[in-house]
């Protein structure tokens, strides 16, 4: 694995979206899936329970990918293969990593090319993988027993995604809500 | 390799020696088991290893299986006072785990099997978690439902035959039940592995206090998925339970939380399970993997089966966690089942399917 300079990357504004639901977050995941292709990498950010397994369900389910897209947490990186001649996706659980060396060990470089690779707690690691990533940060509102739902948060870096239109992804999932 | 699979073994009168390998996650098993005779089971892990990372490490698993494949082959042949000589067939755990912990065992097995000149098969690690209790409390009945719950799998198997018949009924849509555990631990502030932990603190507490949620258990999530289980929402109810204490200042008992997850946890696979049962007309339930350690589990399995009218077997405890007596267990099975061996090109699967106990050479 190369490591580059990730100072130089454009960064986008955040475009947020209110989930209401699990469907939401399932919603939001099918949304991105509609504009993901092979290279790509999304990192998601959130505490425990945030969402981040629910929206990679929307996504894998969107991709048409084969197996249960369950939380990778215990065996770290799971490799859902296509069903429908699409990209693969690489399903990686980051929590436990403890540094770039780990990551490395991992050979996601090896699947990025020809896969979308969506990693969980990548923040401040993963970024590493790719000069170009979608970020997506779920918040849960907390200090409240009840469910208030999640609020997420879209943010494109590098030129791959310099003419997608988050709002219009983001829009999708309002729709869908109404 | 392009090889022709190798005749299964046709003797009956002396049931054939299997070498089972287990090496899917972090436990590296070698085990020899002649019928349904268990003669050595070694198992090393690299447990302590990942404790400072707070979970498997793929990269430090795969190096530890192979640095403990060998002195585990060697103890095991010793135990058993027999040679590699004596070895008639070999049985690895080819899938469902971790790539790089599987091709370890995978490549040691083809090794052996080429070497000796004797049958390779790939067998199916979670199957084996129920195919082990044959050796404990003997010969299956001729259908029975097997519930294999861990760190890794929470799943329901309708197992008609051991070795050529088994359905993947139901399985767990996001965390593995010990995975739960696991977080809650965390959670909790407890040490990893968090799930003895939660264990012990909820034997304090009142599993009643709290009204934790069962996932898929009611209405359209229940008809969509009457088998398969959810234990997500549960842990997200855990963190909001814990964090509405922290902000308010409320006191609250760290043990009734632990019991009444326990409760909420055990209460979801016992009840599914029992419901595959009797909808499936099976009357013996086997338990198996490392999570049927857990004490509410065996406690509410037992209470309920003994209502229900369904014989529980579960393994002891070393039997429930990954080891190899559970691969040769499936792999002896498979030979009396007389099925073909697998292809020496066999390729590990990290995501194989539950309904295959064993990978059968490709169709003519």
């Amino acid at each position: 694995m190369t490591t580059r300079d990730t100072t130089q990357q454009a960064a986008g504004d955040p475009v947020h979206v209110q989930l209401p639901s699990a469907a939401a977050t399932r919603a939001l995941g099918e949304a991105l899936a509609a504009e993901l292709r092979a290279g790509d990498l999304v990192l998601l950010v959130g505490d425990l329970g945030a969402g981040k397994t629910t929206l990679t369900q929307g996504l894998g389910a969107a991709l048409g990918v084969r197996g249960q897209v369950a939380s990778p947490t215990f065996v770290i990186a799971r490799e859902h293969p296509s069903t429908v001649g699409g990209p693969a996706l690489v399903h990686v659980d980051a929590y436990r990593l403890g540094g770039l060396a780990e990551l490395d060990a991992l050979d996601l470089d090896s699947t990025l090319e020809e896969s979308v690779t969506v990693v969980e707690w990548g923040g401040g690691l993963a970024e590493a993988l790719a000069e170009d990533r979608l970020e997506v940060t779920l918040d849960r509102a907390r200090g409240a027993e009840e469910d208030s739902g999640r609020r997420a948060g879209l943010r494109a870096v590098g030129p791959r995604w310099a003419d997608v239109d988050l709002a219009a992804i983001v829009a999708v999932v309002d729709e869908g809500e109404r | 390799m392009s090889q022709p699979p190798v005749q299964p073994l046709v003797d009956p009168s002396v049931p054939p020696l299997v070498l089972g390998i287990e090496s899917t996650c972090d436990e590296t098993g070698v085990a020899l088991v002649r019928g349904r005779e268990l003669l050595a089971d070694v198992t090393a892990s690299s447990m302590d290893e990942h404790a400072r990372y707070g979970g498997i490490v793929p990269e430090v698993a795969s190096r530890a299986h192979l640095e403990a494949l060998l002195p585990s082959l060697e103890a095991a042949l010793a135990s058993a006072e027999v040679t590699l000589a004596d070895v008639d067939a070999i049985a690895v755990a080819s899938g469902p785990g971790l790539v790089g912990s599987l091709t370890v065992g995978t490549a040691g097995a083809k090794a052996l099997a080429l070497g000796l000149g004797v049958p390779l098969y790939g067998v199916n690690h979670v199957v084996g978690h129920a195919a082990v209790d044959e050796l404990v409390h003997g010969p299956f009945p001729e259908r029975f439902l097997a519930l294999v719950v861990s760190g890794g799998h929470s799943s329901l198997l309708l197992v008609r035959d051991i070795a050529t018949d088994v359905v993947e009924l139901g399985q767990t849509l996001d965390d593995a039940a010990g995975e739960a555990f696991d977080k809650v631990g965390r959670l909790l502030g407890l040490p990893y592995p968090g799930g003895p932990h939660v264990d012990r603190l909820a034997r304090e507490g009142d599993p009643t206090a709290i009204p934790f949620p069962r996932g898929l258990s009611k209405g359209r999530e229940l008809l969509r998925h009457p088998y398969d289980f959810s234990f997500s929402g549960l842990k997200t109810s855990v963190a909001r339970y814990l964090e509405a204490r922290e902000a308010s200042g409320e006191p609250f008992s760290r043990a009734d939380v632990a019991a009444s997850f326990s409760e909420a946890v055990a209460d979801v696979l016992v009840t599914k399970t029992l419901r595959a049962c009797e909808e499936h007309g099976a009357d013996t339930l086997v338990v198996g993997g490392g999570f049927s350690a857990n004490s509410r589990l065996r406690e509410l399995a037992a209470e309920r089966c003994a209502q229900a009218g369904v014989e529980l077997r579960i393994p002891p405890i070393r039997y429930c966690t990954d080891n190899g007596a559970m691969i040769a267990a499936l792999g002896s099975a498979v030979v009396r089942a007389g099925l073909p061996s697998s292809p020496l090109d066999l390729a590990v699967d990290s995501q194989m399917s539950l309904s295959v106990p064993v990978v059968l050479p490709p169709a003519e």
